[in-house]
């Protein structure tokens, strides 16, 4: 220990530096307050020692100033005075004094006296220090679940509940929500909804939202199937959770006509879907294992299709909404929501605003939820959103493009798929691409056929479908030296692509025989549609070189759809 | 790429989802994509959300199809098709045929 002496007499210094020196503590003596307060800071003792009668500064004036200057750690002093007077003796401890010793006195007690001091202090250093450490931990806690917070607004700030056709309503436990709700419009006016609910609730739950979230997201965009979203976020689950953690997951696609729900269930309460006059028509039963539990290869992906009308609404939640206290202590329970949501519908048009209301006014009279609370609703009436039309500029290089394409190319790949995956890849041509590809394919396949291959389509009929198709296969490998030549000229400027394909066929085709079928063909022909349909697409498509060439022109200023 | 087939947990429902390019390559593989609808009467599905390019043989299949199940299925409904696809779709006039949504 280290121990401060006040005193102005050298005397009693000299004794007490002398007895505490010889069981082991450090010493250092001062002979007034105002001194002990001046080397403080640099002695920083662990005990005082404090003479109450001294010059300048006396005890009691000292010992306060002492303790300040001790901040948070708590500063044993123990007052040395000679008086025995029962008011000084009471003055010490008012003044905050811990302890007194009456000169003269035994060894033995001084030493047994700074002991006892000696835990106290010590207890008192290391709660000090705990604290700073708990406070460095508080800080550093809530710096990252600013962070966290921040993250997961950023992942959900695609989020489409805010449709007019969805209502929803969340409340979670703690700041971070174990439940989650995502909608998000596809490419094609599909909306798709995800309700989620992993296992526990606060932080670590709330860090699942992201991988499924940025999936959610991109594969909505994509406009991907709800079976495939269940496959790849229970493979992601799999992969980032421990193994007693799973998510509880309800994954809904409403067809853009909103006549068809495309729904997969895993360990979410039955989804309902109720009239306007709240009666349940269908229900959507939990028939798989929640996510993130199933290994790969054992994984059911199978949904289930529902035909739908506009007066209809899909209810989907948690189970926290039917795990919701009432004022007996009962749990609402599944009977007493869907007897709610009833009673709710039948009150009118704003019967989701009735159902939130009750609900909330449940939260109130309990004070506080156990679980985290999602409740939606999806109108099942959809106009499919208007598209806007991305202005597309062409500010690419003009270009001809010459593709010689022989039989190696043809056995081993698609080479028209191949083409057009390449032409693709130009901004100005991506949205053309399945046209393209139509247009591409359909003369590339007529040249071949006809020209190279000598199939006349009238065999389509003959032959019927398939053994066209095994019969061309045949030829293929039989023919060895054919090569197909396109050549593709690109006008940007001009928003204008056009291509010229040929062959070293022997036989030039004959449209005359061909077209005089088409024309003929309605919906059910097999054949002479591939021309119909160029001739529809192209500007212009005609027969150059007495039937060597096929020429073909394309306006990529016209809408591709 | 290529075909999946699954039937609903009622067996009402047959989704058949082709990915991709839809051409003759896959004529094989399409056709036992539809085989065996059982005794169900199931509503045929054909799903062509991830079909990106398609031609004229995919056209022919489709009717193939259509012939061979006959009164065999409920009917048979193509979904989800890109505006792209529904444009081809369109003007071979398979909205006649077939209902598309």
């Amino acid at each position: 220990m280290k121990i401060l002496v006040v005193d102005d007499q050298k005397a009693n210094q000299i004794m007490l530096e002398g007895l505490l020196t010889s069981i082991g503590h450090k010493v250092h003596c001062v002979d007034n307050g105002q001194q002990a307060l001046d080397v403080f800071a640099e002695v920083k003792p662990q005990i005082v020692l404090l003479d109450v009668m001294m010059p300048v500064l006396n005890g009691f004036e000292t010992a306060p100033l002492l303790k300040e200057l001790s901040g948070d750690v708590h500063l044993p002093i123990i007052f040395i005075t000679a008086l025995d007077a029962k008011d000084t003796l009471l003055r010490c401890l008012e003044v905050g004094g811990d302890d007194f010793l009456s000169i003269p006195f035994e060894p033995v007690v001084l030493q047994a006296k700074i002991n006892a001091h000696a835990r106290v202090r010590e207890l008192s250093y290391s709660l000090a220090q705990k604290n700073k450490t708990l406070k460095w931990h508080s800080n550093r806690m809530e710096r990252e679940q600013a962070i966290v917070r921040h993250m997961l607004h950023n992942a959900l700030s695609e989020n489409e509940l805010d449709k007019p056709y969805v209502k929803s309503f969340l409340r979670s436990v703690s700041t971070f929500n174990g439940d989650l709700c995502l909608g998000k419009e596809g490419p094609f006016g599909n909306y798709y909804l995800f309700v989620g609910d992993f296992t526990g609730h606060g932080l670590a739950p709330a860090t699942g939202t992201l991988p499924i979230a940025q999936a959610f997201f991109g594969m909505a965009e994509r406009g991907m199937s709800v079976s495939d979203m269940a496959t790849e976020f229970n493979l992601r689950l799999l992969k980032l959770l421990p193994d007693d953690m799973f998510c509880a997951a309800l994954i809904i696609e409403l067809s853009p006509g909103g006549e068809r729900l495309t729904c997969w269930n895993g360990g979410i309460p039955d989804a309902l879907v109720i009239n306007r006059h709240g009666q349940i028509e269908h229900r959507i039963p939990p028939r798989h294992m929640a996510l993130g539990i199933v290994p790969e290869e054992q994984f059911d992906s199978q949904v289930e299709h529902l035909f739908v009308r506009a007066d209809q609404t899909l209810i989907a939640f948690t189970d926290g909404v039917v795990e919701m206290q009432l004022a007996d202590d009962n749990m609402l329970g599944e009977r007493g929501f869907e007897k709610l949501l009833a009673d709710a519908w039948q009150q009118g048009e704003n019967g989701f605003a009735t159902v939130r209301d009750q609900l909330l006014a449940m939260m109130e009279a309990k004070q506080q939820i156990h679980d985290d609370v999602s409740l939606i609703a999806l109108q099942c009436q959809r106009q499919p959103p208007v598209r806007t039309e991305q202005p597309v500029v062409h500010n690419h290089l003009p270009f001809t493009l010459t593709v010689t394409i022989s039989k190696r190319e043809v056995m081993r790949l698609d080479p028209v798929q191949e083409l057009v995956d390449s032409l693709g890849k130009l901004d100005a041509l991506k949205s053309h691409k399945t046209t393209l590809y139509l247009l591409f394919a359909e003369c590339f396949n007529n040249i071949l056929d006809h020209n190279v291959l000598q199939m006349d389509s009238t065999m389509k009929d003959e032959l019927g479908f398939e053994r066209y198709y095994l019969e061309r296969q045949r030829r293929l490998e039989q023919n060895e030296h054919f090569c197909v030549e396109i050549v593709i000229h690109y006008l940007p400027e001009e928003e204008f692509i056009s291509f010229d394909i040929s062959s070293n066929g022997l036989a030039p085709y004959s449209p005359k025989a061909s077209t005089g079928k088409a024309s003929e063909s309605n919906e059910e022909a097999l054949f002479g549609r591939g021309l119909q349909l160029i001739e529809t697409f192209a500007g212009k498509v005609e027969w150059r070189a007495e039937g060597q060439v096929l020429h073909v022109e394309y306006d990529l200023s016209r809408p591709p759809f | 790429m290529g075909v999946t087939r699954e039937f609903s947990a009622d067996q009402k429902q047959l989704v058949i989802a082709i990915k991709g390019k839809f051409d003759f390559s896959l004529v094989q593989e399409f056709r036992q994509a539809y085989s065996h609808v059982g005794e169900t009467q199931p509503l045929i599905i054909i799903d062509l959300r991830e079909t990106e390019y398609l031609d004229s043989s995919a056209l022919g299949m489709l009717l193939n199809m259509r012939k061979s199940l006959g009164n065999s299925v409920r009917g048979i409904q193509l979904i989800n098709a890109r505006p792209e696809v529904k444009r081809i779709l369109d003007i071979s006039r398979f909205d006649k045929i077939f209902t598309i949504s």
